[in-house]
C-alpha cells in the first residue's frame, strides 16, 4: 500500500493503482472520454490530466500509476484550462445536434422531438408524461400556441414542418380522455411555502413545478377562476373552457391552493405575502389594452381588444352593432374580429397598417377569419376617431405604404400624404398592445417599459425572495410559452433559493449543426396533417370549437415524419456533460469540420462518423475483447476515421454485433438501433436484472420506455454482452410483453 | 481491371513473410512494388495469408504516406515539401506542376502519364528545391527547368508508345 | 593514381552516377587508374564532387564536375598534369567548409568505400567491436559511455549510457537494439549520409550497444525515402556476417547478434520512439502511453534500447580513443560533436560536424560562408518541425542542449535551416504546422485537433484574414497542445509558432492589423510593382506571366495590371534587372 493525496485528500491505495483508478474509488471525478476498464488503456483524450507537484509536465491520469508520496491536483487551473480546451477541440470537429432546433427554439425547451417520437410509437401516456416536465397543459398550449417549435422544424425543407401543436393537443386530448391519465410524481413535502401571484400560464406553470418539487403552493387570482390569459383573453372556439379546467383541475389536484378574487393592493398586499410565505412568484398577466393615442379615442364604443375578449369570456355579449372595425394585426386582433363575427357584426373590418406578409398573427387564424368573412383593410390605420355625443361616430383611416426596414426587419410603414378616409362604425376594437397592471408592486422596482425588473437567470426582482416571470415581467406581454418557459425555469431556480443556494438559470452548451444546401434532398416527401376544421358557415355563428382535432392515425403518421434532427444519445453522451461542466467555447476554435453524412443504419446499430471523437474504444473493444477487428481506424490526423472494413456497411462487414462498441462508445457515434418504429431520443428508465440467455449470467441494465424494452446495457463497468444479451434480449423481452 | 491481378505474384513474399510476426509493413511494400499499388483484391489476399483483419491492413495501408490504393500514373513526380526546399519557394514549382499538368497533390493526369504527391523530404537539401521522378532528382529547379523536364517526359513517353 | 567520386545521394542527384560511368567507359582506355566512389564527405554545395589520389595519397578535389568534364580529367591524369584541372579544383574558400571541422561521426565519410568492408578494416574498422568483446564486461561498456557523456543525438539528448543501464537492468533474456534511421526531420539528412557513406560504422556502434544491454537482435528502422542507404546497409549486414562480426558467437567470445533492415513506409511521427515500436511491429505508428518505455517494455514489449544513427556512430570512436577523449569536446552540458545538415539560404551548405560549444555564427558564417545572394540573415530553423527559430540577435549562442533551448529552439536532429529576409516568420510557422498537421497520427486530440486549428490560424493570417486576438489564441493554444499532447511530436509541434512570436512578434502583427507581409512573401498580402527607372523593356516578364498581365512596348518601361495579376512571382524570378520588386 502506499500513501498519496489527491485535492488535498490524504488516501491510500495499492501499489500499481492509477491515478484515475485511486481518484474513483475515493470518489473524486476526474474525466475521460477514451478510458473504459474493460479494454486496455490509450491515452488519447488529454481530458484526464491531472497535475503531481514535482512534475513539469501534466500527467495522464489513466496510466499514470500512484507513487509514494505523491501529491496530486485534480483541479488546479492549469489541468482546467487543458481539459477546457481538449474539449473545445473536440467539439470543434463534432458535428450533429445535441437538441433538436424545435426543442431549442420552444421558449420552454418542450422535448418537441421526444414526444412526437414517443407519439410514433403509441406511447401516448410517455409522450404526455414527457410534455409535463415543460407544459402543464398539453392540450390548452396544444391548440393556442403559435409553435415558434414549428418554425424551425427542418421538415420544412423537405416539404412542410411537423404539426408538433396538434400532436401536442392529440396527446393531451387522449389523456384528458383517458382512464389512466398521466400523473406526475410529487416530491415529499419540504415545508417551504410559496406564493404565486396570478393563475395564468405563468403562474400555474410555477405552481405546478415548484409543487412538484414538494413545495406547498398558493395561487393567488384576482378573477373568478384560474387559467389568466387562457381564459379570458382567447376565445372558446380557439380554447374550450372545458379542456382548461381539466388541465387546471389536474395541477389543483397535486396538491396547490388556489385563492380566486383576491387581488394584490386591494385585498391582500405584497408584504403580508412576503412575510407568509418563503418565496413569492410575480405572474400577473398583461391585462391592459395599449392605447393608439389618436384623437377622440376615449369615446363611448372604442374598446379594447383584450377587454373586449374578457367581457365575452365572462359570459357576457357586449353590444358591438354592425359595423367593427379591429387595429391591429396580432393573434388578440384575429380573437377579436373572429368573436366579432360570432357576436353577430355584419360587417368587421381588419386595419392595419402593414400588409399581410408583416402581420404577427399566425398564417392559419388570418385565412380562418378571412373564410368567416372578416374584411381586411392593410396599409390602412386609423389617425382620428370621430363622436357625436360621445359616442364613437366614424373613423378616419390613414393610408400608408411601406418604406425602409426597420431595425426588426420588418418595412416601416409610411403614411401617404392626403389619403385619408372617413369610415362609419358602431365599435372599434383596439388591438394593438397590452401592458399589466402595477399596482400593488410599488415595492418592486419597475423596467422603463412598465414592467416589473427580473433578472434575466435568476428571475429575482428588487425584494429578496420575490420572483417575475412572463408578461409582467422585463419584456412585457408575449405569448403563454414565454411565460411558461420562464416559470419552469424559475421554479428550479426558486427551489433551489427555498434550499439557500443562489443559482441562475444558464443555457445549457448544446452542439448545433448547420446544414449544407441539398441535404435534405435525400428525403422523401410526406406531405403534412392539417387539422381539420368547422366549416367556416357552420363556425360563424357559434363557439364551437374550430379545430376538429386528428385522429389517432394521422397522429401516428404525423409524426412519422419527424426527421430526428437531435441526437439520440444526448442523455448518454459523456462529451455534451463535460462541455457543460467546463463551461466550453469551441467557436473560437471553429475551423473546418467533417460532414461525412454517411450514417449507418445497419440491422441492428448505428454508426455516425460526424459524431465519432476518435477515442478509439470502439476499435480497441473490437479488437482486444472480440478479436472480430471489424472496425479499423483508418488514415491519419485529422482525416482519421473509425470505419469498418474496406469501408463496407456493418451488415456486411465482419461484425459479429456483439454490441460492445456501442457499448463503450462515449457519445452517439455508436448506438442501438431501437427496435420500435420511430427510433426514440429521449431519456429511459432502468432496470437492473441478469440475462439468463448463458449461464454466464451477466447482470443488465434494461432501458424501457413505457412498455418497450429499448435497449440493453451491461449492468456494471466490467461487463460486455454478447449479440445475445445485447440485442435477441431486447426482442424476447418485447415479444413476451406483448 | 480487377480481374487481371495476378495473386501468385506476391506468393514468395507471402511464403517469406506470412508467418513471420510483424511484417505486414514488409509485405505491403512488396505488393506495391509488384502491382504499382494495393488493389482490394490484394489486400483481402494477405488478409487471407496473413490472418490480419482487413480493417486492420487498411488502417496500415492508410496511415503511411507511402501506400496507395489506386493506380498511379506513368511517371510518379515526388515533389519535395522540405524546409529547405520551402526556403527556397518550393511552393512556386508545386504551383507550376499544377498550372502545367492541370493535376494538384495526390492525383494523376487523365493520360494516366503523370502522378503528382507532395513527399516530406528527399534528403538533398542542397539541391533544393529539387523534385524525384521514378527515382531520378532533379535539384536546383526553377519553373522554366520544370515545365522543360515535363516536356521531355511527354515527349519519351509519346515516342515510346509510337514505337509500340 | 585513383579517381574517387562521391556517390551519396545528393551527389547522384547533382549527376555523380552519370560521371562515374563516363569514368568508367573512359578509364577502360587508360592503365594505372584506378577508379573507385565513396559516400559523401558533405560538401553538397560542390556535388559531384571527384577526388584524385596520386601514388603518394595525395589529395587533388575536383568540384561540380559534369560529366562532360570527365575526358579531360582523365588526361590530366594519366598524363600527370593535375595543374590542367585548376578551373575545377576546389577553392581555398571552399576548402574551409571541411577545415573548420571535427568529424567523429562522420569521421570516414566521404573517405572510404561504403561498400567495401576492407575500406573500413583498413580504417580501424571493428576494433572497437573486438575490443569490447575480449576485454570489457557489459558495464564497463556503459560505463565508458557515461563517462563520454554521449547523449542521444536524436533531438530529446538523453544520456546514451543511461538508457542503456536501464534496458541492461530490466528483467528478460530477450532484449532488442533498435536505430532509429527514420530520420523524418524535413532539413536533415545526416543519418541517411552515414548510412550511405559509412555502414559498417553504424553495425559496429550498434553492436557496441548491444553487447551492453544485452541483445540478440538488432533491427534498424529507415526511412523508406533512403532507397540507396538501405542498399548499401544491406551489402554491409551481409559482409559483416560473412566477416562473422554478425551472427553467432561474434569473433569467438561467444556473444551472438543478428541484424535486419526494416523499412519505414513514411510517417513522421514514427521518429517517436513508442510509435516506431509500433511500426516495427507491423502496426499505424501510433505511439504507446509512456510508462511503460522501452527499456521496461518495448519490441515485442520486451525491454528495447532505441538510439539514433549518429549516436550509435560516434559509439566505436568512444571505445577506441575513451570517453575521456569524446568528453574533452564540448562543453559542461553537451559533450563531443554534433552534425548539422547546414541548408537554406547558405552560400555553403552541406553536413557539418563541430564540436559542441561553437556558436551558430560561427557554423554559419564561418563555415557556411553566410548568406547567398548578398541578402542579409533573419533567422536560422534549429530541430525542424519540433523546434524554433533563432533570430540574428542570439546568434551567439553556443551549440549545447540547454542554451539551446533556453532559446526555445532545441538541438534537435540537426537540421539547420538558415532564412533571408524574404524569408516570411509567420509563413515558415505555417509551413511547419501544415508539417505538423499532415504527419499528426490523430490519436490524441491536441496533436491531432490543435495543429490543425493553429494551422488554420496561420494560414487565415498570411491570407490577410487575421483577426485581432489571434496572437493570443494561437498562443493559448500553443500551450495547451504543449501540455496535452500524448508524444513528442504533438508536445513539440507548438515550438516553431511559439519562437516565431516570440522573435517576430511584429511581422504577425504587420499580417493581422496591417494586412502587410513586411519579408514579401504572403502573396494576398503583397503585390508586383515594375520600377519603370529600372525596367528596360526586354519583355521577357510579359512572355512568360501565365495570365498576360504585364504589358508595354519593347524597350519601353512595363507595367503589371494589378486585378489582373495572380502573383505568382514569375515575373520578378525572371527579370534580369531586378525591376520587379514587391510592395
Amino acid at each position: 500500500m502506499i500513501n498519496i493525496t489527491i485535492d488535498g485528500k490524504k488516501l491510500t491505495v495499492e501499489e500499481n493503482t492509477t491515478i484515475l483508478e485511486a481518484a474513483s474509488e475515493n470518489g473524486i471525478k476526474i474525466p475521460n472520454l477514451c478510458y473504459d476498464g474493460r479494454v486496455e488503456t490509450y491515452g488519447a483524450c488529454g481530458l484526464c490530466v491531472v497535475e503531481a507537484e514535482g512534475s513539469a509536465k501534466l500527467l495522464r491520469a489513466c496510466s499514470t500509476k500512484c507513487s509514494e508520496s505523491m501529491v496530486i491536483n485534480t483541479k488546479s487551473d492549469r489541468v482546467i484550462r487543458a481539459r477546457k480546451t481538449a474539449l473545445e477541440l473536440l467539439i470543434s470537429d463534432h458535428d450533429g445536434d445535441c437538441k433538436a432546433p424545435c426543442s431549442l427554439e420552444c421558449p420552454a425547451n418542450t422535448d418537441c422531438q421526444g414526444y412526437v417520437g414517443l407519439i410514433a410509437n403509441g406511447e401516448y401516456k410517455q409522450a404526455v408524461r414527457l410534455i409535463k416536465e415543460r407544459i402543464a397543459f398539453p392540450s390548452s398550449i396544444g391548440r393556442i400556441c403559435p409553435h415558434p417549435c414549428e418554425k424551425k422544424c427542418r421538415r420544412k425543407y423537405v416539404d412542410e414542418p411537423v404539426s408538433i401543436a396538434a400532436l401536442k393537443g392529440f396527446v393531451g386530448d387522449m389523456d384528458l380522455a383517458s382512464d389512466d391519465r398521466y400523473i406526475p410524481p410529487v416530491e415529499p413535502d419540504t415545508g417551504k411555502r410559496v406564493a404565486v401571484i396570478g393563475g395564468g400560464p405563468g403562474g400555474l406553470t410555477a405552481a405546478f413545478f415548484l409543487r412538484r418539487m414538494g413545495h406547498g403552493v398558493t395561487v393567488f387570482d384576482m378573477m373568478e377562476k384560474m387559467g389568466g390569459m387562457l381564459r379570458y383573453g382567447i376565445p372558446e372556439y380557439r380554447l374550450p373552457k372545458s379542456i382548461l379546467d381539466r388541465e387546471i383541475k389536474q395541477i389543483e389536484d397535486l396538491g396547490v391552493n388556489f385563492k380566486n378574487n383576491v387581488k394584490i393592493g386591494r385585498d391582500i398586499s405584497l408584504d403580508e405575502l412576503k412575510k407568509d410565505y418563503d418565496a413569492v412568484v410575480v405572474a400577473l398577466g398583461a391585462w391592459n389594452s395599449s392605447k393608439m393615442r389618436i384623437a377622440g379615442e376615449d369615446c363611448e364604443g372604442v374598446i379594447g381588444g383584450i377587454d373586449f375578449l374578457r367581457e365575452v369570456a365572462l359570459g357576457n355579449r357586449p353590444e358591438i352593432g354592425g359595423r367593427v372595425a379591429i387595429c391591429g394585426g396580432g393573434n388578440t386582433a384575429m380573437d377579436a374580429c373572429r368573436t366579432a363575427v360570432r357576436l353577430g357584426a355584419k360587417e368587421v373590418r381588419v386595419l392595419y397598417r402593414r400588409t399581410r406578409d408583416e402581420m404577427p398573427a399566425e398564417d392559419i387564424e388570418i385565412k380562418e377569419a378571412m373564410e368567416e368573412g372578416v374584411d381586411f383593410c392593410f396599409l390602412s390605420s386609423p389617425c382620428e376617431i370621430i363622436s357625436e355625443n360621445g359616442k364613437l361616430k366614424s373613423v378616419k383611416i390613414q393610408k400608408y405604404e411601406l418604406g425602409e426596414p426597420d431595425e426588426s426587419g420588418r418595412r416601416r410603414p409610411k403614411a401617404v400624404d392626403g389619403s385619408v378616409e372617413e369610415v362609419e362604425f358602431d365599435t372599434v376594437i383596439m388591438a394593438i398592445g397590452q401592458y399589466p397592471e402595477l399596482e400593488g408592486f410599488e415595492g418592486l422596482e419597475i423596467s422603463a417599459k412598465n414592467t416589473i425588473l427580473a433578472d434575466s437567470g435568476s428571475f429575482r426582482t428588487s425584494a429578496d425572495g420575490v420572483f417575475a416571470v412572463g408578461d409582467v415581467s422585463n419584456r412585457g406581454a408575449s405569448i403563454a410559452i414565454e411565460a411558461i418557459g420562464e416559470a419552469q425555469k424559475a421554479s428550479v431556480v426558486i427551489d433551489r433559493y427555498l434550499n439557500g443556494e443562489d443559482v441562475k438559470y444558464k443555457k445549457p452548451f448544446y452542439v448545433e449543426r448547420t446544414l449544407p444546401d441539398g441535404y435534405f434532398d435525400k428525403f422523401e416527401k410526406a406531405v403534412r396533417a392539417e387539422m381539420p376544421v368547422l366549416p367556416a358557415d357552420e363556425r360563424k355563428n357559434s363557439f364551437k370549437e374550430v379545430a376538429l382535432g386528428i385522429s389517432e392515425e394521422t397522429a401516428v403518421n404525423e409524426a412519422m415524419r419527424c426527421l430526428e434532427c437531435g441526437c439520440h444519445d444526448y442523455y448518454e453522451c459523456k462529451l455534451i456533460e463535460y462541455a457543460n461542466e467546463y463551461d466550453v467555447k469551441p467557436q473560437k476554435f471553429s475551423g473546418e469540420k467533417h460532414f461525412r453524412n454517411n450514417e449507418d443504419k445497419s440491422s441492428l446499430i448505428i454508426r455516425n462518423a460526424d459524431k465519432c471523437i476518435l477515442c478509439g474504444l470502439c476499435v480497441r473493444v473490437c479488437e482486444e475483447r472480440e478479436g472480430v477487428t471489424a472496425l479499423g481506424l483508418i488514415g491519419r490526423g485529422f482525416d482519421t476515421i473509425v470505419n469498418p472494413e474496406l469501408s463496407l456497411p456493418l451488415d456486411l462487414s465482419s461484425c459479429t454485433f456483439c454490441g460492445a462498441c456501442v457499448d463503450v462508445c462515449p457519445t452517439g457515434a455508436l448506438k442501438e438501433k431501437q427496435p420500435i418504429k420511430k427510433q426514440l431520443a429521449v431519456e429511459e428508465e432502468s432496470r437492473k436484472s441478469v440475462c439468463e440467455l448463458c449461464d454466464k449470467l451477466c447482470p443488465i441494465d434494461i432501458r424501457y420506455i413505457g412498455d418497450t424494452v429499448t435497449r440493453i446495457k451491461p449492468g456494471d463497468k466490467n461487463t460486455l454482452l454478447c449479440k445475445k444479451g445485447k440485442f435477441d434480449l431486447t426482442d424476447k423481452l418485447n415479444g413476451a410483453q406483448k | 481491371m480487377a480481374e487481371n491481378i495476378d495473386l501468385t505474384l506476391l506468393d514468395k513474399t507471402l511464403e517469406d513473410y506470412a508467418s513471420v510476426k510483424g511484417s505486414l509493413i514488409t509485405v505491403l511494400q512488396h505488393a506495391q512494388d509488384i502491382y504499382g499499388y494495393l488493389p482490394e483484391e490484394i489486400i483481402k489476399h494477405i488478409s487471407d495469408k496473413m490472418s490480419i483483419p482487413v480493417a486492420k491492413i487498411m488502417g496500415v495501408a492508410t496511415f503511411y504516406t507511402q501506400f496507395r490504393l489506386k493506380p498511379v500514373g506513368k511517371y510518379l513526380i515526388m515533389l519535395c515539401k522540405g524546409t529547405a526546399c520551402h526556403v527556397n519557394n518550393s511552393d512556386l514549382i508545386e504551383k507550376t506542376i499544377n498550372e502545367t499538368l492541370g493535376i494538384s497533390d495526390g492525383e494523376t493526369t487523365e493520360d494516366g502519364l503523370f502522378s503528382l504527391k507532395n513527399v516530406a523530404c528527399l534528403g538533398c537539401c542542397s539541391l533544393s528545391p529539387v523534385m524525384m521522378i521514378n527515382g531520378e532528382t532533379y535539384g536546383s529547379l526553377t519553373p522554366d527547368k520544370v515545365i522543360g523536364i515535363l516536356n521531355t517526359l511527354r515527349q519519351n513517353a509519346l515516342e515510346e508508345g509510337n514505337e509500340q | 593514381m585513383k579517381i574517387v567520386v562521391g556517390e551519396g545521394s545528393c551527389g547522384i542527384a547533382a549527376g555523380a552516377a552519370k560521371v562515374y560511368s563516363a569514368f568508367e567507359k573512359l578509364t577502360e582506355k587508360y592503365d594505372g587508374i584506378d577508379l573507385g566512389f565513396t559516400g559523401c564527405n558533405g560538401m553538397c554545395f560542390l556535388e559531384p564532387i571527384v577526388d584524385i589520389y596520386d601514388d603518394n595519397g595525395d589529395l587533388t578535389r575536383l568540384v561540380k564536375v559534369s560529366e562532360n568534364d570527365c575526358e579531360a580529367i582523365i588526361k590530366a591524369v594519366s598524363e600527370n598534369s593535375l595543374e590542367d584541372l585548376e578551373a575545377l579544383k576546389i577553392s581555398k574558400e571552399d576548402e574551409e567548409f571541411l577545415n573548420k571541422q571535427t568529424r567523429i561521426a562522420l569521421r570516414h565519410c566521404g573517405l572510404i568505400n561504403p561498400e567495401d568492408i576492407d575500406e573500413y578494416l583498413a580504417c580501424d574498422g571493428y576494433k572497437a567491436v573486438e575490443k569490447v568483446l575480449k576485454t570489457m564486461t557489459a558495464q564497463q561498456v556503459i560505463e565508458e559511455i557515461k563517462v563520454s557523456g554521449l547523449a542521444g543525438r536524436g533531438g530529446a539528448g538523453f544520456p546514451t549510457w543511461f538508457k542503456w543501464n536501464a534496458a541492461r537492468n530490466s528483467e528478460g533474456s530477450e532484449k532488442y537494439l533498435i536505430c532509429n534511421a527514420d530520420e523524418g526531420d524535413p532539413g536533415a539528412f545526416m543519418d541517411r549520409a552515414v548510412i550511405e557513406s559509412d555502414p559498417h560504422s553504424l553495425i559496429e556502434g550498434m553492436l557496441i550497444g548491444a553487447y551492453a544491454i544485452g541483445a540478440g537482435e538488432m533491427v534498424v528502422y529507415v526511412r523508406a525515402e533512403y532507397p540507396l542507404a538501405v542498399k548499401r546497409l544491406e551489402k554491409a549486414i551481409k559482409q559483416a556476417e560473412e566477416r562473422g562480426f554478425l551472427g553467432e558467437n561474434i569473433l569467438s567470445s561467444g556473444f551472438s547478434c543478428k541484424m535486419r533492415i526494416k523499412a519505414g513506409a513514411g510517417a513522421f511521427v514514427c521518429g517517436e520512439e513508442t510509435a516506431l515500436i509500433e511500426s516495427l511491429e507491423g502496426n499505424r505508428g501510433m505511439p504507446r502511453l509512456k510508462p511503460p518505455f522501452p527499456a521496461q517494455e518495448g519490441y515485442w514489449h520486451k525491454p528495447s534500447n532505441i538510439n539514433n544513427v549518429e549516436t550509435y556512430a560516434n559509439v566505436a570512436w568512444i571505445i577506441l580513443n575513451g570517453g575521456e577523449k569524446f568528453a574533452q569536446m564540448g562543453t559542461e552540458n553537451s559533450k563531443g560533436t554534433k552534425v548539422f545538415a547546414l541548408t537554406g539560404k547558405i552560400k555553403r551548405g552541406g553536413l557539418v560536424e563541430i564540436p559542441m560549444g561553437m556558436t551558430l555564427r560561427e557554423v554559419i558564417f564561418d563555415i557556411g560562408g553566410g548568406i547567398r545572394d548578398s541578402k542579409k540573415f533573419k533567422a536560422v530553423q534549429m530541430g525542424g518541425p519540433s523546434g524554433g527559430c533563432i533570430p540574428e540577435s542570439l546568434l551567439d549562442t553556443v551549440i549545447d542542449y540547454k542554451a539551446l533551448a533556453q532559446t526555445g529552439a532545441i538541438m534537435g536532429s540537426g537540421g539547420m535551416v538558415v532564412m533571408d529576409e524574404s524569408t516570411c516568420m509567420v509563413g515558415m510557422a505555417k509551413f511547419f504546422l501544415d508539417f505538423t498537421t499532415k504527419e499528426s497520427c490523430g490519436k490524441c486530440v491536441h496533436c491531432r485537433l490543435g495543429t490543425k486549428r493553429m494551422y488554420e490560424m496561420l494560414t487565415r493570417i498570411v491570407e490577410g484574414n487575421g483577426r485581432p486576438g489571434d496572437i493570443e489564441l494561437l498562443e493559448e493554444l500553443c500551450y495547451s497542445v504543449k501540455d496535452g499532447a500524448l508524444c513528442g511530436l504533438g508536445q513539440t509541434a507548438p515550438n516553431p509558432v511559439l519562437t516565431t512570436l516570440k522573435y517576430f512578434r511584429d511581422e504577425y502583427e504587420a499580417h493581422i492589423n496591417n494586412k502587410k507581409c513586411p519579408a514579401g512573401e504572403c502573396s494576398a498580402l503583397i503585390k508586383y510593382v515594375i520600377d519603370s527607372s529600372k525596367c528596360v523593356g526586354c519583355t521577357k516578364c510579359a512572355k512568360n506571366c501565365p495570365v498576360n498581365a504585364i504589358s508595354g512596348k519593347v524597350k519601353q518601361p512595363h507595367a503589371i495590371d494589378a486585378d489582373k495579376c495572380i502573383k505568382c512571382g514569375k515575373c520578378r524570378g525572371n527579370c534580369n534587372f531586378s525591376a520587379v520588386e514587391v510592395r
